[in-house]
């Protein structure tokens, strides 16, 4: 793997599933991955696999529910959508990226 | 909440896993599918596609794994696999199953059956309010000659002062328990056990009546009408528990007295011994009776003699016995010395669970302490045979390392096999117990406290399990840890039974063989001790024959007997004298004898010989067990005359003589000759001086442990309210015994005979328990050497079977069959050597704690120390000969041909 591409933060790819469906509306795994490779701008090492525990652990909390239905090129898959729970969690777990991103920045930032 | 959430999805992914499986993998194909769909439009080969979409998926075994892992409960659904892996292991073995889970049963039955006796007996705390703060109040003199303080029963006047002056107790009830007669509608007259209490008895304890009123101290009062509260038991046996009781009349000893309550079922008052040395010799008969305890004269206003009360006391919130016996033996010196008593008294307190089982708890523990012992034995012998499998099943666990099971996985499903099989002998063992527990109540002595408690409860079973799980951890650890230590390649390269061998297994299982000898030294030890301890009781010299004589005991507690003056003793006197005319005139009687009281029941109507001609300081006269006899006591007893003579009937004309105990010469007439000497004040209300004419020879009638100092007083001088009748008879004694009682109730139908049977049976019954001691620990040692002999034989077996091939050289090279059987001797010799070294170091610690339990039984008693390893020797030799002339019937041929 090049430098060039960062690691996926725990909990960070959570919230970027839940902003996807919450942009995208209900979605497959691959959909999903792509989505999230597309906004990152490929600069995210993900393995696609790892989608799939990320999405079991979302659906095990209830933040999201999943369906079998058909693709649009006509194939079976399995869809995700957003819960009500899900949407609610997407404030709550937005500000909490954005305290830590600020706290970080403030970090970062060159002192003088 | 989120954790129940998921915890509630994860045990609903434990069901329908194959379907969860199958959509994972469709999901998962599908993303790949999309994927090369998207790599085609943007113009790759179909075989380019494919790559990179596998590429970009990243690893698809990895995923599902972890996607699994996720889904469910990953350690149950293995520990559901190791179980199936555990049972299926032990499937292939069915003899080796078998037998552990035998061994283990037994084992945890034994030790259950032991342990719920000792939960009832000593550890169970009574069903009183706050039991723990109850505490059984004696007083203590000091014995300046020995230098010891001993525990004696209360006198009354002390203990009101201390009642109404501690500041760390709460309230003292006092009271005394025997049997009482009751003929409930003027029938026969029976025993049952009563208690004459201080009114506050039921307030104290915390218990109030199901039925009608509690006492009130004004039934305490001379002039009160009698009363009676009845236990629930008592309710049951004199009125069938019916509600109308109250108010309803019992004829107790004669006197019409009012039902005035009914306590709550399940009360059972405790049977507190008058002083923690007469063990429980006292029956430990239920009560059923509650009297108020109304105080004589005598009792409110005498400080000296009269010791003849038993107190419960409540301990203040907070207050520790410590403080408690402080500030009661400090006001206790202080009271002595400004009332200038003759005898420094002192306060005991004893808690009341610890005081009411203090003959039975070191028997008890000891016991227990012995199944533990069996049970440590069996588990040995268990790791032992698991070692050998897990030694055998070395080539699979390397190749379970191998393939990738981690060290935890490996020791978890050894572990498992050895919990499942604690699992199932736990179950048999607890279904064992409640049989265990039948059998142990009828070798019990039946007057241990509240056996009636004794149940396979709840405690019971949490103990059988606690204990399974230990017996797993027990002989499960070791091999479960041996399977790490094995290096995969090791175990895979060699030759299967050579790795085996290798001198570290050898030496664990020495080990253990060792650890097993060692225990059951011990336990063979302490169970000859106990064994010699009690043969000595039995065959010592009693200075009595019991054979051939029935025991009738007669209370005469009628109003006909009640005056304490000349008419009551004429009326006393005249019954006695019927009833030995009587009782000589049936078939086959030789003579009778009269005694007032029954033997072997313990020292009773103590009293201190007095000689005007020799005076002692107040307090250092000798204490003498009263007897009042008649003439044929002696011929009865056949006990020896010493010196002087006999009484005879010319005696009844003057009866003021006596015959005394060669120990009591010893004692108060030491260096002298006592024939012809006096002594006083022994005779009730007489003052007439009583000259000694005879001595007899030493017998133990208050108990085969007890050689106690005798004075023997003609009954004419003084009949008291309990005779004992004892009639020796050619007949047999159970054609003899209810003709007795036909007889004794000929002559008065209102005398109640608590006690009849032939002598043989008192005997046997005073030494009930040193029987059960004896035969439960005999039992235990047995159990204890056939385990040893077997763990001895199966080690040696086995490594005889691992070393066919050498033996098979050996045998080729020439060596001959006695040298071999030598050889495979010296390797089963050393641990049983240093299990006996060891056990030997560890019994001379042991048998300092236990001697005491045993009858006159030193620390150190060569023949039971030699005798027990001499068996253990004898046993381990027969163990280890069977394999080693196996070893030397080897046919060379097969066994090199069969690698």
């Amino acid at each position: 793997m090049g430098n060039d591409k960062s690691d996926v933060l725990q909990g960070t790819l959570d919230l970027m599933v839940l902003k996807t469906l919450e942009s995208m509306g209900p979605l497959h795994g691959y959909g999903i991955a792509r989505r999230i490779e597309q906004v990152s701008g490929n600069s995210l090492s993900l393995n696609q696999g790892t989608i799939y525990p990320a999405l079991l652990r979302l659906e095990q909390r209830g933040w999201i529910k999943s369906a079998w239905g058909v693709s649009e090129s006509n194939r079976r898959a399995k869809f995700y959508s957003l819960s009500p729970i899900g949407r609610r969690q997407i404030e709550e777990e937005t500000e909490n990226w954005e305290r830590i991103a600020a706290t970080m920045s403030r970090f970062l930032a060159p002192s003088n | 909440m989120d954790w129940i959430r998921i915890l509630m999805s994860r045990i609903a992914a434990l069901f329908g896993k194959q379907k969860r499986d199958a959509e994972l993998d469709e999901e998962l194909r599908t993303h790949i599918e999309f994927a090369i769909e998207e790599n085609r439009k943007r113009g790759m080969s179909r075989q380019e596609a494919q790559t990179m979409a596998l590429r970009e998926f990243g690893g698809m075994t990895q995923t599902k794994e972890r996607y699994r892992v996720r889904r469910g409960l990953p350690w149950l659904e293995e520990a559901a696999g190791d179980l199936r892996y555990a049972v299926r292991q032990l499937r292939k073995s069915p003899g080796f199953t078998l037998i552990a889970i035998l061994t283990l049963a037994l084992g945890i039955g034994a030790a259950t059956s032991v342990f719920s006796v000792v939960n009832a007996v000593l550890l169970r705390p009574f069903a009183f309010r706050d039991p723990d703060r109850l505490v059984v109040l004696r007083e203590a003199v000091e014995d300046p000659s020995k230098g010891e303080r001993s525990s004696i029963p209360n006198n009354y006047r002390h203990l009101l002062r201390l009642k109404s002056a501690s500041k760390t107790i709460d309230d003292i009830a006092i009271f005394g328990q025997r049997g009482m007669s009751v003929s409930p509608n003027g029938d026969y007259p029976r025993m049952a056990g009563a208690v004459a209490a201080s009114p506050n008895i039921f307030r104290l304890l915390g218990i109030q009546p199901i039925l009608g009123r509690d006492l009130v101290e004004d039934d305490a009062r001379q002039s009160a009408g009698g009363v009676v509260i009845l236990s629930y038991e008592g309710w049951q046996t004199f009125f069938a528990r019916d509600p109308a009781a109250i108010g309803k009349t019992l004829r107790i000893e004669g006197h019409p007295v009012t039902v005035i309550g009914v306590l709550p079922a399940g009360m059972r008052f405790p049977q507190i011994s008058f002083s923690p040395k007469t063990d429980f010799q006292e029956t430990a008969e239920n009560a059923l009776l509650f009297e108020p305890l109304v105080p004589s004269k005598r009792d409110l206003t005498a400080d000296m003699g009269n010791f003849n009360f038993k107190a419960i006391a409540r301990l203040k919130h907070g207050v520790t016995l410590a403080q408690a016996n402080a500030e009661l033996e400090s006001m206790q010196k202080a009271y002595t010395l400004s009332a200038h008593l003759p005898l420094h008294f002192g306060i005991a307190l004893t808690p009341l669970v610890k005081d009411v089982a203090s003959g039975i708890s070191g028997a008890l523990w000891m016991l227990f302490a012995a199944v533990g012992a069996v049970l440590l034995i069996a588990c040995v012998n268990l790791a032992n045979l698991q070692l050998a499998r897990a030694v055998n099943a070395e080539r699979e666990t390397a190749v379970r390392a191998a393939l990738g099971a981690s060290s935890g996985q490996l020791v978890r499903s050894r572990l498992t096999e050895s919990l499942v099989l604690a699992f199932v002998g736990g179950l048999a063992g607890a279904a064992l117990a409640s049989l265990g527990v039948q059998l142990l109540l009828t070798l019990v002595p039946a007057n241990v406290p509240r056996l009636d408690e004794v149940h396979v409860n709840a405690p019971v079973l949490l103990f059988a399990c606690g204990l399974s799980i230990a017996a797993a951890v027990a002989f499960g650890i070791l091999p479960a840890l041996r399977s790490l230590r094995v290096p995969p390649q090791t175990a895979l390269q060699a030759n299967s039974t050579r790795t085996v061998n290798t001198l570290e297994g050898r030496r664990t299982r020495n080990a253990m063989v060792a650890a097993q000898v060692a225990c059951t030294v011990v336990l063979l030890i302490v169970t000859s001790m106990a064994l010699r301890g009690f043969s000595r009781l039995l065959v010592q010299n009693r200075g009595f024959d019991t054979s051939h004589i029935a025991m009738a005991q007669t209370d005469l507690f009628a109003p006909a007997y009640e005056n304490e003056g000349p008419k009551g003793q004429a009326a006393k006197l005249a019954f006695a004298d019927r009833t030995l005319a009587a009782l000589g005139q049936l078939p086959g009687v030789q003579s009778v004898a009269l005694t007032s009281v029954t033997p072997l029941t313990g020292e009773t109507w103590v009293d201190t010989l007095t000689r005007p001609d020799h005076p002692v300081p107040a307090g250092k006269e000798p204490p003498i067990n009263v007897r009042w006899i008649n003439p044929d006591y002696l011929p009865t007893m056949q006990s020896q005359l010493v010196a002087g003579r006999n009484f005879t009937a010319a005696d009844r004309a003057n009866p003021y003589v006596a015959l005394i105990s060669e120990r009591t010469a010893r004692e108060s007439f030491s260096g002298e000759n006592p024939l012809g000497k006096q002594i006083s004040q022994l005779v009730p209300d007489d003052m007439h001086p009583i000259t000694v004419v005879g001595v007899v020879a030493d017998a133990r009638i208050n108990g085969l442990k007890d050689d106690a100092a005798m004075v023997y007083l003609p009954y004419s001088a003084f009949t008291p309210w309990t005779l004992s009748f004892l009639v020796r008879s050619s007949q047999p004694s159970s054609a003899l015994i209810p003709e007795m009682r036909q007889t004794i109730w000929q002559i008065d139908p209102q005398v109640a005979i608590p006690t009849l049977k032939s002598m043989d049976e008192q005997v046997s019954d005073s030494v009930a328990t040193d029987r059960f001691q004896a035969m439960v620990l005999g039992s235990f040692g047995a159990a204890a050497l056939l385990l040893a002999l077997l763990g001895v034989y199966g080690v040696l077996a086995y490594s005889v079977s691992l070393r066919r091939q050498e033996f098979g050289i050996r045998i080729a090279l020439g060596s001959s069959k006695s040298a071999l059987i030598g050889l495979v001797l010296r390797q089963g010799a050393q641990p049983v050597f240093v299990g006996v070294g060891v056990g030997l170091a560890l019994a001379t610690i042991v048998v300092r704690w236990v001697h005491s339990l045993f009858y006159e039984t030193p620390a150190m008693d060569p023949l039971a120390f030699g005798g027990s390893i001499l068996l253990l020797l004898i046993a381990a030799t027969i163990a280890a000969i069977v394999p080693a002339r196996r070893a030397a019937s080897i046919d060379p041929m097969r066994a090199l041909r069969t690698e």
